[in-house]
């Protein structure tokens, strides 16, 4: 009895032993580029681990204190270095090579997630960074949480498609509201109209500017606008205004144009993507009941 | 010794010099006059090399010019522009040092021969000045140096074009330059220079050439050439010729 | 004037500024390190055996990180000068730029190219798309100036004023193309290109130094030997041959060198304004125009100022670096128009 409750103890202790070394080999000093990753790390609880981010990484508020990289295709070895952190995660995006190359040097492990906006990059991406921070079930069911309100988001526009037919949409990235640039085919913004229920209306690739005829012949139903330096009605008043032609679509004379925060079109399937549906749905059938709370259509 | 035959000069389907047959004589200087368009600076460029005879050749020392090696030509044969463009804050000696670059002489010795070719020009006082902020004639006497500098002390042999080089001085210095050519003809130079002043020509050369349209009018003496008649043929204008009185050469006086 | 100071001492002073330089640039880094590491991880990267284990994070940071950097601005800023000075002496300009024959904005273009087109094709593989990127830059330098070249040649002579203006042709051209690949790109490669147009020393690495270290050894070997050839070309190009130089041949050397130079420090680096230009006439300003002192003092001085620029640049914003493009347009700019006024005034 004695001998296997030894034996019994030992073992414990081997094992506690080994679970306490997987837990010191875990990353304890991030440092994280690319704004979608970086909230993902947030969310799955990371935030007490980011030492600096990069200049993309803006979501929540609270990682403005943290030093900043720079941008992160143009990271510096030193600056990295100067942060000791154990892991430097980002997007592919990150670059240029011979930086990472020379912080991987260091002794620091570089962890390059793709970008593609798909639910296997986000399963792919979730699993590594769920491993990273040993909290694998987290990362499990904020994927499992991630997927259920896209469909469920996807019930609700079938149901909403049921009644009305889907509104045209365009979907303008800009700059104080001049030189706007439509979101073409390819881009995450098309794939965000499309899960939220509209038509996007272009047929070109990327961002592409438009001239104004081309704007008042596609006469979307509904725009989208996203401006990287102006919030709010401040944005939709400048947009207006630097291009007058915008006033003759029917979008704007339905008083159908609706602010998208522009963080949500870089780096891929971020944690706000379902929230940020369920607002574009509500714009785009006013009439069926919003899916969530917050979902209430923007004045 | 520089020498010129049968030289022809064509720009675009026009003949703008032609029937130049020419021999700088050591020791000697020759004043080449002409009107405006006369062809003086395009000779001057013939000789120099700067221009392609489209006919005849030049010869220095009885080898063509282009057979020359660079530095081997630079130290028989130097060329005062009309005018130069120099831009950069240059000392005035290493300006005028610029023209031992084709010697191997050393420093010392450039720097003795930089300062004798300053004081022949009479520009020894302008030593240590900064070359942009010279007058037109204050440089184009340390241009003058330059050249002097690069035939010093002058010998058989070497040749010195001057283009214009009184255009921009005061009476006294266009005298002072003319008889620093006069200094350097004497060491065994051959000098040819262009001139507008009939009077200097009287007076410091010992050949004339009077070009009109590209072709020689006269080539002779002073004597010879400053002739009421060919005067009137090639400047269409009326002189009196009379004598120096105290040096006895010819002096023109416009009528 | 009188040349402000001797060229003996400014030697002496331009040597004490870059061996400054090179210690801040080896010495100071977002990652602090004591001096006495600093010197004996330095001491170890070339060679000596010293200190232990606690002294690998030290050598790595010099030996990787800021010794290939130092040695790239080194370089950068050196044959960026020289090649200055060879411009401005052959188109007898102070103001004149390395630009002027196109190099630039043929590397400009070539880099426009191969990031553009690396991400047309999917993106280039990470082990290639630096090389490709520097070897698209060079090129283009070389072909564009190729090009200015003989645009301002004919029967053998070559008219620098219709090089200039050839130079200023091929820029606009170069510009337009770069303006259809900026169009065509999408945000991300943008981006890429726009910091490649501001320039920077970050991520130098040995492998891809050593071309640039033999093209600037070469330059600097070999325009010092056309020194008296240069101080005739200012003069002019007839009284530079009545000199006894070949001019076309001196002209030829020195668009080769200038192309050669800036090619593979725009290849290397990106583009870095501003050297080129003021650090020779800055040199001038403080001993004359005499080539044969003004071209290696420009090579020091550039040498030196473009390592302060880069230490600037890595620590203003440290952990996150500014392109060093605007630190020298910065600092070169204003100084710029200050010798601008001062002429005038």
């Amino acid at each position: 009895m004695r001998v296997t409750a030894r034996i019994a103890s030992l073992c414990c202790a081997v094992l506690l032993s080994q679970a306490a070394t997987a837990a010191d080999a875990l990353p304890q000093r991030w440092v994280s580029a690319g704004g979608s990753i970086t909230e993902w790390v947030v969310a799955l609880g990371g935030e007490s681990k980011l030492v600096g981010v990069d200049t993309t990484s803006l979501h929540p508020i609270e990682l403005k204190k943290l030093p900043s990289i720079g941008y992160q295709r143009q990271l510096a070895a030193e600056g990295i270095l100067s942060l000791k952190p154990d892991l430097l995660l980002g997007s592919e995006e990150m670059g240029p090579p011979p930086v990472l190359a020379q912080v991987k040097g260091a002794g620091v492990s570089v962890e390059a997630l793709p970008t593609k906006s798909d639910l296997a990059t986000l399963e792919h991406n979730l699993g590594r960074i769920g491993a990273l921070l040993g909290d694998e079930p987290r990362a499990a069911k904020a994927l499992a949480d991630y997927k259920a309100r896209l469909q469920t988001q996807a019930k609700w526009v079938s149901t909403a498609q049921a009644d009305k037919p889907a509104p045209t949409v365009l979907l303008l990235l800009s700059h104080s509201g001049s030189s706007p640039m439509a979101a073409g085919q390819d881009t995450i913004g098309a794939w965000l109209i499309a899960q939220a229920g509209g038509r996007s209306i272009t047929t070109h690739t990327s961002y592409k500017a438009l001239s104004t005829e081309a704007l008042l012949a596609l006469d979307p139903q509904v725009i989208i606008f996203a401006d990287r330096s102006i919030a709010g009605p401040e944005a939709k008043a400048a947009l207006l205004k630097q291009n007058p032609a915008l006033a003759a679509t029917r979008a704007a004379k339905n008083d159908r144009l609706l602010a998208l925060d522009p963080t949500l079109l870089v780096g891929g399937l971020g944690p706000r993507i379902p929230d940020a549906l369920a607002v574009l749905g509500a714009a785009f059938y006013p009439a069926a009941t919003p899916l969530t709370a917050v979902a209430k259509p923007q004045p | 010794m520089l020498c010129a035959e049968n030289l022809a000069v064509q720009r675009g389907s026009k003949l703008v010099l032609s029937g130049i047959n020419l021999t700088l004589q050591p020791g000697e200087v020759l004043g080449v006059l002409g009107p405006n368009g006369a062809g003086k600076s395009t000779l001057l460029d013939a000789l120099s090399g700067e221009l392609k005879p489209s006919e005849g050749q030049v010869t220095l020392e009885g080898k063509p010019l282009s057979a020359w090696v660079g530095p081997e030509r630079a130290q028989r044969l130097a060329i005062l522009p009309q005018t130069s463009t120099l831009n950069f804050a240059f000392r005035v000696e290493d300006v005028v040092g610029m023209g031992r670059l084709p010697h191997a002489t050393g420093r010392v010795r450039d720097q003795a021969i930089i300062a004798e070719a300053l004081a022949a020009a009479d520009a020894a006082h302008l030593a240590g000045r900064n070359y942009l902020e010279l007058s037109g004639g204050e440089r184009q006497r340390v241009h003058l140096a330059r050249v002097l500098a690069q035939l010093w002390p002058g010998a058989r042999g070497q040749t010195l074009l001057l283009d214009e080089p009184t255009s921009m001085l005061d009476p006294l210095h266009q005298h002072t330059t003319l008889q620093a050519t006069r200094t350097i003809a004497a060491s065994g130079v051959a000098v040819l220079v262009i001139l507008h002043d009939l009077n200097l020509a009287a007076r410091y050369c010992d050949r004339l050439l009077l070009l009109q349209g590209g072709r020689p009018h006269a080539l002779g003496t002073p004597y010879e050439v400053l002739q009421a008649e060919p005067l009137q043929a090639v400047f269409d204008l009326e002189v009196l010729v009379q004598h120096h009185p105290e040096r006895g050469h010819p002096l023109i006086i416009a009528r | 004037m009188n040349p402000v100071v001797l060229p003996r001492s400014l030697f002496i002073a331009l040597g004490l500024l870059l061996a400054l330089a090179l210690l801040f640039s080896l010495a100071l880094g977002p990652v602090s390190l004591p001096w006495l590491d600093t010197l004996k991880a330095t001491l170890r990267v070339f060679g000596a055996p010293l200190g232990g284990a606690e002294l690998d994070q030290a050598e790595l940071i010099i030996g990787q990180i800021r010794m290939p950097r130092t040695l790239l601005g080194l370089a950068v800023g050196a044959v960026l000068a020289l090649s200055g000075v060879a411009m401005q002496g052959l188109f007898r300009n102070p103001l004149a730029d390395p630009g002027l024959v196109g190099v630039s904005s043929g590397a400009a273009l070539g880099a426009a190219m191969a990031i553009v087109g690396g991400a047309w094709l999917g993106g280039l593989p990470d082990a290639i798309a630096p090389y490709l990127l520097s070897a698209c830059a060079f090129a283009g330098g070389l072909v564009v100036t190729a090009l200015v070249y003989r645009l301002g040649s004919r029967n053998g002579q070559t008219s620098v004023s219709t090089m200039l203006l050839a130079g200023i042709a091929l820029t606009a051209l170069a510009g337009a193309v770069i303006g259809l690949f900026t169009y065509l790109a999408d945000d991300a490669t943008l981006r890429t290109l726009t910091f490649w147009n501001l320039g920077s020393l970050n991520g130098a690495s040995y492998s891809r130094l050593w071309p640039l270290l033999v093209v600037t050894l070469a330059v600097g070997l070999w325009l010092p030997k056309r020194a008296k050839a240069l101080n005739a070309l200012l003069l002019g190009e007839s009284e530079a041959r009545h000199l006894g130089f070949e001019v076309e041949r001196v002209k030829r050397e020195l668009v080769f060198c200038t192309a050669l130079g800036v090619g593979a420090a725009v290849a290397a680096a990106g583009m870095i304004g501003f050297i080129g230009l003021v650090v020779p006439h800055l040199v001038r300003l403080l001993v004359g125009p005499d080539h044969r002192v003004l071209l290696p003092a420009s090579a020091l001085a550039g040498a030196a100022l473009l390592l302060f620029a880069d230490v600037l640049a890595r620590m203003v914003l440290a952990p996150a670096e500014l392109p060093i493009g605007i630190v020298t347009a910065l600092i070169g700019a204003p100084f710029f128009l200050y010798l601008l006024l001062r002429g005038r005034a």
